[in-house]
């Protein structure tokens, strides 16, 4: 008692009758019983319930649960459980160590201890969120909404919730209600990303820029925005937003990943390779970044290094068809063609829709003397896109080598309808074209004799065996440079994504590429399908395969790929 | 920046691990308590978190004076209020709804922060029940009317509303004549200067209650100067400027908002930062608020609540406070973090990293004794340390967030390729024709052998999905047991949506030099679509030498020579002879 002051001794001579006598807080102090022993009609102080709260609280901020722990059975011991506080924060320990079903029970006592806290409430209805009951969610929500109202939280979670719901209308009108109360990052982002759901992409542009008007400093918005102008095809506002991300977060993968992917579109292999040297450090398994790395290694013509880097990337992720198709890629510039085959094939596998892919294959194909195959690939990559002009420039050159000039008029035809419509072609292939062009006019006879004999002497007319190699360097060219660029878009979809330079044409619409961030969740599923299917299913093309032994005479004269190859071999291996 | 370069710029002053201190950054102060030039530090330990509470008081490393406190202690600030000399500071210990004076080490006055008010409604019924107007049960019934209507009671009429029916009585006797009350509790405690921002100005107590309130109270006559309701309860504070000229109270609270009132403001919702996550501390550093949260961020704001920037930390943060060391003009935040460190930052900078033993929850730097630049810390273990900032230390502002991070400068780790594969890559070139084929043949042969396997098995019926399309049926069969006798269970189950299966039999085929089955022949019982039914038997070897064989399970239907499903199992060697023979 020593320690309660002069004026409190004053206290104590009068304490029972003017009630001041508040030092007593716990009955246990010897203070308590001096104090009521003059009379016993001397109440004893009773313990304010609240009392420990800050102390719990303090706890549980320092992630000292177990402490904390105690002192709420304590408090709520001394209570005898109407401290509402230590429940709460019981429940909040019981929701951090995923026990939601008992965090919700206590927050409902919660409630009933204190009917009018908004708090409880949106506790409650979160606990609800958690098990997936958003129904129920969103009716506590709106209860506690006439409680707290204004409340930024609570309009951003009935958002969440409708949009688990599916209910878009009704989620974006939430999210707009709780910028309005609060601009929070968070918000601004679900809002950008049920626009992206719903395909509105300018709209998800418009509302990245508010937040990043309000948030000038965060990667992650400025990342995001910077994705949704690639997407929206404006790729020099794009590469000033991952730019500005890299300024405040030079770590920062998903930047990098999407910068880089935009160098590589420039060509600018160097650049983007000491940008990947940070995300190497930082996510050292993440499967695109070792695809661009490895792309970056094809387009400095390291092939070894690309292969290798490939391989690890599909290593990481077996099931992207962009890393096979990119295996299968350089595979044919380094003149391996069964491996090339049997990449492309398990692309197609996975991805069988794409044109390109089955051009590829009947790349591979023709140098495995397979035309046969070959052809069909071919027609079967035309059915499948007819604006690439890279496809019947190919098949064109194939029909050409094996005589066929009629139809191989005929595809070089639609080839120069093709391009027509493209703005930029490649400079490679019209050149390959004004070659082919001349020698289809020619008479018959004469140059396809000349054009054998040169073939195994090698000689001085350059024409045969340029056209020869064209095929192959074509693929390569055309898929490295000039479609990586519309690729890039797709890297909001996936956070990983921006890596995948190869991947589509520009047919590639947005909208394609909006489904699938809704199916980002099943497209696991998915791919464990083609796990099990894929033992069986090696050859993508069944029909392809079939009746290739009888093929072998016709093979023999076409093997003239030898010497064109040579300038390949060289480089690439002793590259290491 | 190496381990030994970043401890070297302090100095270790004081080492007591066992000092067995419970204490918190707010119940941490130095003060020159006894105006000689020598700074004490006073630490309000919790002592075992309900008892033992005591006032340490430190000269130097040694323990000068205790004082026993009798609550929980919730936070220790020194503050000049009077202007006598020589200028001593007043200690001002909050605890419970009290603060505590203590002056010249010798305690001073008690204040009672006013009580709150209480239901009309309430009051009238404890005043009923005083004068024995009205029974404990009409009490107890009109009380719990109140209490679901939601109204705040006092802690009287809620521990009556909890009692049996028969202790109703001597309570509402015991305590019916005691005027009825209603406390609050303290969660913060903070100084603010009053009209002079000297050193030894007079401050006022700043208060922080658990009934969502902040209390200015007059250092010389204890009152209570003004009175801010909040919309939560506040966690901490940070106070700058005058009280009588204009002054800014920054206050976290329990809801994880940030509210900011200034002179003159009577609630505080107007300027609000919302956090994602609860704070674990927040300081104020010239006009930007740092605020450490739960989700291990460190999080910067602007005094008008806009966000700066955010910094992930590595672990969880336990404790924040600002090292302000005037002679050199340094202002930085101290984090200290869960896994035994302390951050210091300027401005977003990492400027240095001090390791520390055990988890720091308490932290103070400023004068101790006579130096300058001294940090206190204790730990959750109830560790007690010293540390002197060395003046020679430069603390650069540089950081690896500026300029090209080092992981720039890395090579990229490529996988290498042996010999083997530049050769295997030569002869694919050289062969791949060749190659595509012969794997494309082997394929095919592959594929037409599986195929006539797949029809063999058919036929013979070694399959264990039965392929009868009148009696579908799944075997299965596991082997337990580590030898010489094994448990075989036999799964059966029927697979047919509506149709029953009957007159089954199981039986076996196994080497009888081998293994002796117990049970050579089971009956199955009618088998209902799609449950699960087993058979178990024991199964001896007789083999000693770790030999062991194939044992099928044929499922037999009665009046039928073939099996409708085999089950192949390759039966385990015998573990204690396999030991053996080892």
């Amino acid at each position: 008692m020593a320690h309660v002051t002069n004026n409190n001794d004053e206290n104590a001579t009068d304490g029972n009758k003017s009630g001041q006598n508040q030092e007593t807080e716990i009955p246990s102090i010897p203070q308590v019983i001096t104090a009521s022993k003059p009379k016993a009609k001397k109440a004893p102080e009773l313990p304010v319930n609240e009392r420990r709260n800050w102390l719990i609280h303090l706890h549980y901020v320092q992630k000292d649960f177990e402490t904390c722990k105690v002192l709420i059975k304590e408090q709520l011991t001394e209570s005898g459980g109407m401290c509402e506080y230590a429940v709460y924060v019981q429940a909040l320990i019981h929701r951090q160590e995923g026990k939601i079903q008992e965090s919700l029970e206590l927050f409902q006592t919660c409630t009933l201890l204190n009917p009018n806290s908004g708090e409880n409430l949106k506790q409650v209805a979160r606990s609800l969120f958690l098990l997936a009951r958003h129904k129920a969610a969103i009716d506590v929500y709106n209860e506690a909404s006439n409680i707290n109202t204004k409340d930024w939280e609570i309009s951003h979670n009935l958002g969440v919730c409708y949009m688990y719901l599916r209910d878009r209308a009704k989620a974006k009108e939430c999210f707009k209600q709780a910028i309005d109360i609060r601009r929070h990052d968070v918000s601004y982002v679900m809002l950008g990303k049920l626009f992206l759901l719903e395909g509105d992409l300018n709209s998800a542009v418009d509302i990245c820029k508010n937040a990043v008007e309000f948030y000038p400093e965060s990667p992650d918005l400025l990342t995001t925005l910077g994705l949704l102008y690639m997407q929206v095809g404006q790729y020099q506002k794009a590469f000033e937003n991952l730019g500005n991300a890299l300024t405040f977060n030079p770590q920062h993968t998903k930047a990098i990943m999407a910068a880089g992917s935009m160098m590589q579109g420039h060509c600018d292999w160097d650049v983007a390779l000491t940008k990947y040297r940070i995300a190497a450090v930082n996510t050292p398994e993440n499967p695109s970044l070792w695809n661009n790395i490895g792309m970056c290694f094809f387009g400095k013509k390291k092939y070894v290094a690309a292969i290798s880097c490939l391989k690890r990337a599909n290593y990481l992720a077996p099931f992207d068809w962009k890393i096979l198709y990119n295996l299968g890629l350089v595979h044919l510039s380094m003149q391996q063609f069964a491996s090339a085959f049997h990449f492309l094939s398990a692309a197609i596998n996975f991805k069988p829709k794409m044109a390109q892919l089955f051009m590829l294959l009947a790349v591979a194909l023709t140098n495995l003397e397979d035309p046969d195959n070959a052809k069909q690939a071919y027609e079967q990559a035309i059915s499948l896109d007819n604006k690439d002009p890279s496809i019947p420039l190919n098949f064109a050159v194939l029909l050409y080598n094996n005589g066929d000039r009629r139809a191989s008029s005929k595809y070089l035809s639609i080839f120069t309808q093709n391009i027509k419509s493209v703005s930029n072609v490649d400079q490679e292939l019209l050149d390959m074209a004004s070659k082919l062009g001349p020698l289809l006019h020619v008479g018959d006879n004469l140059v396809w004799k000349d054009n054998n004999k040169e073939r195994h002497s090698s000689a001085s007319m350059a024409n045969k065996p340029d056209l020869v190699a064209a095929p192959f360097t074509r693929p390569t060219t055309s898929s490295a440079v000039e479609t990586d660029i519309p690729s890039t878009p797709d890297i909001l979809t996936e956070t990983i994504l921006p890596s995948d330079l190869l991947m589509g044409t520009s047919s590639d619409t947005a909208s394609t590429k909006l489904s699938r961030t809704q199916t980002d969740m099943s497209e696991f599923p998915e791919v464990s399908d083609m796990h099990l299917s894929k033992p069986t299913t090696l050859d993508p093309l069944p029909k392809i395969e079939s009746g290739k032994p009888s093929q072998l005479p016709i093979l023999e004269q076409s093997s003239k790929n030898v010497p064109a190859s040579t300038d390949l071999k060289r480089s690439p291996i002793s590259d290491l | 920046m190496t381990a030994s370069e970043m401890t070297s710029k302090w100095l270790d002053a004081y080492h007591d691990p066992v000092a067995s201190l419970y204490t918190f950054t707010q119940c941490l102060t130095l003060a020159d308590i006894q105006a000689d030039g020598d700074w004490k530090l006073i630490i309000a330990d919790l002592g075992t978190g309900s008892y033992d509470m005591k006032l340490k008081v430190y000269k130097n490393t040694n323990l000068m004076s205790e004082h026993a406190i009798i609550d929980l202690p919730t936070g220790v600030v020194n503050f000049y209020m009077d202007t006598l000399e020589p200028r001593t500071p007043a200690i001002a210990v909050a605890s419970g709804p009290y603060i505590y004076i203590y002056k010249n080490l010798r305690p001073y006055f008690k204040f009672t922060l006013p009580p709150l008010s209480i239901n009309q409604i309430e009051q009238e019924l404890w005043e009923q029940a005083k004068h024995d107007n009205i029974n404990v049960f009409v009490l107890r019934d009109a009380l719990e009317g109140l209490r679901s209507d939601g109204q705040l009671l006092t802690v009287r009429s809620l521990k009556f509303l909890q009692l049996e029916s028969t202790d109703l009585e001597p309570f509402a006797n015991l305590h019916k004549h005691a005027p009825l009350k209603r406390q609050t509790v303290i969660t913060c405690l903070d100084t603010l200067k009053k009209s002079l921002a000297d050193e030894d100005a007079i401050s006022c107590l700043v208060v922080g209650t658990e009934n969502r309130a902040i209390y200015i109270l007059d250092p010389e006559a204890f009152t209570v100067l003004t009175t801010v309701d909040l919309p939560s309860i506040p966690v901490f504070i940070s106070v700058n400027g005058l009280y009588d000229v204009e002054y800014r109270l920054v206050v976290s609270c329990r809801n994880g908002c940030i509210y900011t009132l200034k002179r003159g403001s009577k609630e505080g919702s107007k300027y609000c930062i919302e956090l994602n996550s609860q704070p674990v501390g927040m300081e104020r550093i010239n006009k930007t608020i740092y605020v450490g949260c739960m989700d291990e961020t460190l999080q910067c704001y602007s005094s008008k609540g806009k966000k700066l920037w955010t910094i992930k930390l590595p672990n969880s943060i336990t404790t924040m406070k600002t090292l302000d060391y005037s002679p050199r003009q340094l202002k930085t935040l101290l984090v200290a973090l869960s896994n035994n460190e302390i951050r210091m930052y300027k401005d977003k900078y990492l400027v240095d990293i001090i390791k520390t033993e055990g988890i720091v929850t308490g932290l103070q730097f400023g004068r101790f004794g006579r130096e300058d630049g001294t940090l206190v810390m204790t730990t959750r273990g109830g560790g007690l340390f010293v540390k002197i900032l060395k003046r020679s230390a430069k603390f650069e502002e540089k950081d690896a967030l500026a300029g090209p991070p080092i992981s720039q400068n890395q090579k990229i780790n490529i996988p290498k390729k042996t010999k083997l594969f530049v050769d295997q890559t030569l002869r694919e070139r050289q062969n791949a024709v060749a190659m595509h084929r012969t794997f494309q043949r082997d394929l095919y042969l592959l594929r037409l052998n599986t195929a006539r396997q797949y029809v063999k098995a058919l036929d013979n019926s070694m399959n264990p999905i039965s392929s009868d399309p009148t009696e579908p049926l799944k075997l299965s069969a596991q082997i337990q047991g580590i030898g010489p006798t094994f448990k075989l269970t036999v799964n059966l189950q029927n697979t047919s949506l509506s149709q029953p299966t009957s007159n089954l039999i199981i039986t076996f085929n196994y080497d009888d030099k081998l293994y002796s089955f117990r049970n050579k022949f089971i009956e199955a019982p009618m088998l209902v679509p799609g449950l699960n039914y087993s058979f178990e038997t024991f199964i001896d070897c007789l083999n000693e030498k770790g030999v062991s064989d194939n044992v099928k399970v044929y499922v037999l239907k009665c009046g039928r020579s073939v099996p409708i499903i085999t089950g192949v199992i390759s039966m385990p060697v015998t573990v204690a002879v396999a030991v053996a023979v080892a």
